[in-house]
């Protein structure tokens, strides 16, 4: 039981070494007189302000038999029943214009923050689906013995790979978006799939490739096409040994979709730039936007890291 | 087509030729038939061509010239679909090459199920009478690498012969295992012979060769120098090719 007060010490160590840098960013922040504000920020995140009902036309407050307030417009022909708002804010008689405020109702809606969150997570999952099918099919021509499928497969993966992903971004958009008339969504989740579909594809000729070339023999031997035999019998051997590596290059496409603000997609960066100008916070703003950030990529880790565990059943 | 076939010539090759791409010429007019329910033993020093004759009688190893007829049908007829006709010709391999990612029974599922696409239950039954014959259905749930080397080539064996296949092709089967699970392998295929089927199998297992094989073939250099019974092949050689070898294994 030589190491238990060793081991001990080290965590201590590294939680100080933690409190250290806390302590760090504090003083600097001090030292350029930055104000905290945490509580500016979150009407970003979780928007709690009460809705403002505006009357639509010109018209008058009346009270009906059962004592309640509607507004009625001047030609009678729209009703609103005041009475189903927490809070009104006009009385009996009084006239109205169209614009003018009647009443006002608490509720919750999420702030641009979260809606940007949500903007990067659906831009991830639907690039994350096409690079899949991208880099599997491109994986499979490049370990074909076809010459001209295996050529298009080097080829794609050498361009992309080659190549600035925001400049990739640039020419989908302006390009390809363009001739075929794409909307921005479309566009971001095109060149952040094929982006990550040529990494997704070298990944899956390695995977294929290290699997011994006997298992490919006895399954031909028994009778089995090429394709069956690479479905059944190397493709789940390989997604495997490709898990880690995959897992990695999924983190990087969440993080990578980052850039698909520049074609002026609200993502969670976006709405981090946008928000930091409304509510001049900008260091708790983009500490929470990292946050979220590491929210996903972890969750990300974590749920890979369980399906390996469930994987290694054979081993 | 095949499946019909009545004639007693399981396999005829004739001429066989074959060139790697990078110039190795590993087989050189390579002619042999081999009947029905015969057991035929090939031996030879290594490099010989032993392993690349019987790859080229399922077509893991395509041919430069000659031509092959497996019960019955033209391998290199373009109507031909080599496919099915694996289905008819098993074959176990030196290193197992079993499926890892699946258990024992699945192993020897798989291919009828998904190849012959007959029904699971059926399948299941047949697999298991097969792990019987091998003597593993204890081992029915076990993954490959839970299992010693004789383990998993018995295994191997049960997978082929789940197709059903008419000629099993052995290459090497006992060379990577240790001595003494050799024997239960041998055994294995002893019983296999025993029930008629065809067999070609590369060995260095002599005592196997003498007991069991009908007939024996010598390799060398990618060239088929003797094609006897095994008494004159042992007992009488007369290829002095064959002589030097005998020699230095014995
Ligand atoms: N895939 C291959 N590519 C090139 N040469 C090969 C290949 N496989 C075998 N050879 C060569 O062919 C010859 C015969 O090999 P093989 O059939 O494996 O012999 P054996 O099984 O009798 O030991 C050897 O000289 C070997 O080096
Ligand atoms: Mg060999």
């Amino acid at each position: 039981m030589h190491t238990q007060p060793n081991k001990l010490l080290w965590h201590s160590a590294f939680v100080a070494i933690l409190l250290a840098l806390a302590l760090a960013i504090q003083a600097s922040s001090d030292r350029i007189n930055y104000q905290w504000n945490w509580h500016r920020v979150t009407p970003y995140i979780l928007n709690t302000e009460p809705t403002p009902i505006f009357a639509e036309q010109n018209g008058n407050i009346i009270e009906n038999a059962q004592g309640q307030l509607l507004f009625e417009s001047e030609s009678g022909d729209q009703r609103l029943d005041l009475s189903q708002f927490e809070q009104v804010m006009v009385s009996e008689g009084d006239t109205i214009f169209e614009g003018d405020q009647v009443a006002s109702q608490p509720q919750w809606q999420f702030g641009p923050i979260i809606q940007g969150l949500g903007v990067t997570i659906e831009i991830s999952i639907y690039s994350l689906v096409f690079a899949i099918i991208l880099g599997l099919a491109f994986g499979l021509m490049r370990v074909s013995h076809n010459i001209v499928l295996r050529n298009l497969a080097i080829t794609y993966v050498e361009i992309i790979r080659g190549t600035p992903l925001l400049v990739q971004i640039f020419i989908i958009y302006f390009f390809v978006g363009t001739v075929l008339e794409l909307e921005r969504f479309t566009s971001g989740v095109i060149a952040l799939a094929v982006f990550t579909g040529a990494y997704v594809a070298e990944i899956t000729r390695g995977g294929i490739q290290s699997i011994p070339k006997g298992q490919m023999e006895a399954a031909r031997s028994l009778g089995m096409t090429y394709l069956q035999a690479m479905y059944y019998v190397i493709l789940p051997q390989a997604f495997k040994r490709v898990l880690p590596p995959l897992a990695g290059q999924f983190i990087n496409l969440i993080k990578d979709s980052s850039l698909v603000s520049v074609i002026a997609i609200t993502d969670l960066t976006k709405a981090g730039r946008e928000v930091v100008s409304g509510s001049f916070a900008p260091f708790e703003v983009w500490f929470t936007v990292a946050l979220l950030y590491l929210l996903l990529t972890g969750s990300l880790s974590w749920g890979v890291q369980r399906l390996e565990k469930r994987l290694a059943a054979s081993d | 087509m095949t499946r019909d076939y009545q004639g007693d010539d399981m396999i005829i090759a004739n001429n066989v030729d074959k060139i790697y791409p990078n110039g190795c010429h590993a087989l050189n007019q390579v002619s042999a038939t081999i009947k029905r329910g015969e057991v035929v033993v090939v031996v030879g020093p290594s490099g010989s061509g032993k392993s690349t004759f019987l790859r080229t009688l399922n077509q893991l190893e395509t041919i430069n010239s000659g031509n092959i007829t497996i019960d019955g049908t033209d391998m290199y007829d373009k109507k031909t679909d080599i496919n099915q006709l694996r289905e008819e010709v098993g074959m176990v391999f030196q290193s197992f090459n079993l499926f890892p990612h699946k258990d024992v029974l699945a192993n020897v599922m798989l291919a009828p199920m998904k190849v012959a696409k007959r029904p699971k239950a059926e399948v299941e039954q047949l697999a298991k009478k097969l792990l019987i014959k091998v003597g593993l259905k204890d081992r029915m749930f076990n993954y490959p690498n839970n299992l010693s080397g004789g383990q998993q080539q018995r295994v191997a064996i049960a997978r082929a012969l789940a197709m059903e296949p008419n000629i099993m092709l052995f290459d090497e089967p006992t060379s990577a295992l240790d001595p003494e699970m050799v024997g239960e392998v041998l055994d294995v295929m002893k019983s296999l012979a025993a029930e008629g089927m065809t067999m070609v199998v590369v060995t260095h297992e002599m005592g196997f060769a003498k007991e069991v094989a009908d007939r024996v073939l010598f390799m060398e250099s990618g060239q088929l120098l003797v094609d006897s019974d095994p008494e004159s092949f042992f007992d009488n050689p007369t290829n002095p090719r064959l002589q030097q070898f005998l020699s230095m294994i014995i």
